[in-house]
């Protein structure tokens, strides 16, 4: 009897300890921060996992634990992919991040709905942010409902990026500027034997710039805004007329054979090797192509997609990555710190050029922007309006089925009225809720 | 009674780590398949069965099911007849015969991962080895763009797992050809059958154990294939070659429909169930047959 006692007793510890795993190193770390004078630690979890952004958000996290002795904050990172799902599960966890990276939009709407982020309303007025940041940037990107979550750290922007020596070749002196422009070049790039438009829409993504673009360039901004948040449908005459123009392309000749085959690279490497003539792509493609050798300026340029409908407000369109802090954070105050050290001009200024991107701050020098880079600053700086692109414009289940939509279309563009239709059942499930 | 208290210690240990590790967070996406949770928020709904009702009405569980049935099937018939033929190819044929079954072995070694991206190569539409080669010997018009291609897709995916899964099958095989007494095949080689007739009537029925353990594999294996699939094609082009286990990771994941997810696990849990059920009848079968 004793002995089975025993046995059971060993049974209970071993179940305690097996299940206990997860909690037990917790405790001792949490002590070990508040008791003895040791550095606070903060966690950061970063999406940043090339070798370039790794090495240059390593630079910065380095940079502020030798600037704060006080704090070390533990580098975190993974890939994009991963990363989405990562976060959500390590947020619904015992064990969130202090910081994480994320991209702003109905992303971090996403998050902030449920009630994962810590608002930095008083960092904020403190600080004078808003003397820091764009407006434009502070009302889209780190305004949500009635308070500031996010600090963005770098945007890019999107545009027709361009090979100048094939444009040259085919006749094409002057850029266009307007959709009948637009399509005559492309007609002589035709002629000339190179396919005006390469696109990779392997993983999707890549054909979301045209629907954007088109979409803001006809029925506008506002629509659009409408569009993205449930409140117009993807049967209306507005986003029909923008997949008959679209597909009027695909029809013409003017995109690339199998868009669907290839990446967002391989569609670069096309512009870049002179196959295709222009790439619409966010300013990350600068860096893919200064690591290949490509001289800004020479080998690429880049022109603002042309305008449509006269009198509809100029919108810039691109994605902002940004900081936020999370509501469970047992470090806010150091938190809040590295969240001012991110905004550092220096800081910023390096992250640009890291990245191939544009810094939000205000602060720093556009000096330090190649020429094409300093283009862009300009081309957002003069836009009306900044706009997300689709996936981060709308919510994620909705951006999964626009996406799926996009890959439809560049498949068989014919039956873009069906695919609009099964958008629209998606979007019904989804804003219907 | 010593013996007994001794089992139960050293069952304890691995039972604890079971518990924990497989039956707990079943029983939980159990409980989730009834809610409405979006996979991090704290507050989410009870829906009761609406998550399973949405199943029945969803077109993409419908493609989901079709694209892991078309799997099940040709995982049933394609590793396990080129693992055949390679193992009766290969059986008895010495230094040759033991590089070539390595050869054949090797992909096994390699993360599906790794497959799929070697086998995205071969697919690439321009300068893949697939492409390539049909163009050079004058079958240019097979060139495609395969992994993009709707109809192929599915297909080239199940192409790529076949070449990996193919070592397996052989090894199997290979294990149940060792167990073919060699009097039997000699007695039908000197009753004058020819080498298909032995084949038919004496090697290949005594291979049904092999076939069996095969058979499962496949059917199991398909049911989990998600790795290569993820990788290759992540379930597109718009969903022509998801399968179950993709489509529950999107549905989780990349939608946040945590609650839809988890009741598509429920189910997936179910036929692996059955399918597994299935395997252990054939397997008690085999020992009366062998009684």
């Amino acid at each position: 009897m004793r002995q089975a006692i025993r046995v059971v007793a060993l049974f209970l510890l071993l179940a305690l300890a097996v299940s206990g795993c997860t909690a037990v190193p917790a405790a001792p770390a949490a002590q070990e921060a508040a008791g003895s004078g040791e550095a606070v630690q903060l966690s950061v979890i970063h999406y940043f996992s090339d070798t370039l952004g790794k090495e240059a958000m390593s630079k910065i996290l380095s940079g502020f634990n030798a600037a704060n002795p006080a704090t070390e904050a533990l580098d975190n990172s993974a890939g994009h992919e991963d990363f989405k799902t990562q976060i959500l599960v390590t947020l619904a966890g015992n064990n969130p991040p202090d910081l994480f990276s994320y991209w702003a939009g109905a992303r971090t709407q996403f998050v902030v709905d449920g009630g994962r982020l810590a608002p930095i309303d008083d960092l904020w007025a403190a600080n004078d942010l808003d003397s820091i940041i764009p407006a434009g940037i502070a009302a889209g990107a780190s305004t949500y409902g009635e308070n500031k979550y996010l600090i963005p750290i770098g945007y890019h922007y999107v545009g027709m990026f361009y090979n100048p020596e094939v444009m040259a070749a085919a006749g094409v002196t002057t850029l266009p500027t307007t959709w009948d422009e637009l399509m005559a070049a492309a007609e002589q790039l035709k002629a000339a034997g190179v396919t005006p438009f390469a696109l990779g829409s392997m993983n999707r993504w890549p054909a979301q710039f045209w629907f954007d673009y088109l979409m803001l360039r006809t029925a506008g901004p506002d629509y659009r805004a409408r569009l993205m948040a449930g409140e117009a449908s993807y049967t209306d005459p507005e986003v029909m007329a923008v997949m008959e123009l679209w597909k009027s392309l695909v029809d013409a000749g003017y995109f690339v054979e199998n868009a669907n085959a290839y990446d967002w690279t391989d569609a670069a490497d096309q512009v870049a090797n002179g196959q295709a003539a222009i790439t619409l792509m966010g300013t990350w493609i600068t860096g893919y192509w200064n690591g290949n050798g490509l001289v800004p300026g020479e080998n690429y340029d880049f022109f603002p997609f042309p305008s449509i409908e006269a009198g509809v407000p100029n919108a810039a369109l691109g994605p902002v990555d940004g900081f936020v802090m999370t509501a469970a954070s047992a470090h806010k105050a150091e938190a809040e710190q590295l969240l001012m050290y991110l905004l550092d001009p220096q800081v910023q200024a390096d992250w640009a050029q890291a990245q191939g991107a544009l810094a939000p701050s205000l602060q720093v020098d556009p000096a330090i922007y190649n020429v094409v880079m300093s283009k862009a600053n300009e081309q957002v700086a003069g836009a009306e309006v900044f706009a997300f692109n689709y996936d981060l414009a709308t919510t994620p289940p909705m951006a999964e089925g626009g996406l799926n939509m996009f890959a439809q279309f560049m498949n068989d563009p014919s039956g873009y009225a069906d695919y609009l239709a099964e958008t629209e059942a998606v979007a019904a499930e989804v804003f219907g809720q | 009674m010593a013996r007994a208290r001794w089992t139960i210690l050293f069952l304890t240990p691995p039972l604890a780590i079971y518990l924990t590790i497989v039956l707990a967070p079943l029983l939980v996406s159990f409980y989730y398949s009834l809610t409405d949770w979006n996979g991090f928020n704290p507050n989410y709904n009870f829906v009761g069965l609406d998550n399973f009702l949405k199943i029945g009405r969803d077109p993409l569980f419908a493609n989901a099911i079709r694209n892991t049935v078309v799997w099940m099937i040709l995982a049933l018939l394609l590793p396990s007849l080129a693992g055949l033929t390679a193992a009766l190819a290969l059986n008895g044929r010495g230094t040759a015969g033991n590089f070539y079954k390595s050869l054949f072995y090797l992909p096994i070694c390699l993360s599906l991962v790794v497959v799929g991206q070697v086998w995205i190569w071969i697919y690439h539409p321009d300068w893949g080895l697939l492409n390539v080669v049909l163009a050079r010997v004058g079958l240019e018009s097979w060139t495609q763009a395969w992994l993009a291609t709707p109809e192929t897709a599915l297909l080239s995916v199940i192409v790529a797992w076949t070449w990996q899964q193919t070592g397996l099958a052989m090894v199997i095989f290979l294990a149940g050809l060792t167990a073919v007494p060699k009097e039997l095949t000699e007695a039908a080689e000197i009753d004058g059958a020819t080498y298909w007739q032995s084949l038919r009537s004496v090697v290949i029925p005594l291979l049904l154990p092999a076939t069996i353990v095969v058979m499962a594999l496949a059917i199991i294996n398909s049911l989990k294939s998600f790795d290569i699939v993820f990788v290759m094609t992540g379930g597109g082009p718009f969903h022509s070659s998801d399968t179950l286990a993709m489509f529950m990771y999107t549905e989780s994941f990349r939608k946040y429909y945590m609650g839809y997810g988890s009741a598509i696990a429920v189910v997936l849990f179910a036929i692996s169930l059955a399918a597994i059920a299935f395997y252990f009848r054939q397997v008690r079968t085999l020992d009366h047959l062998y009684d």
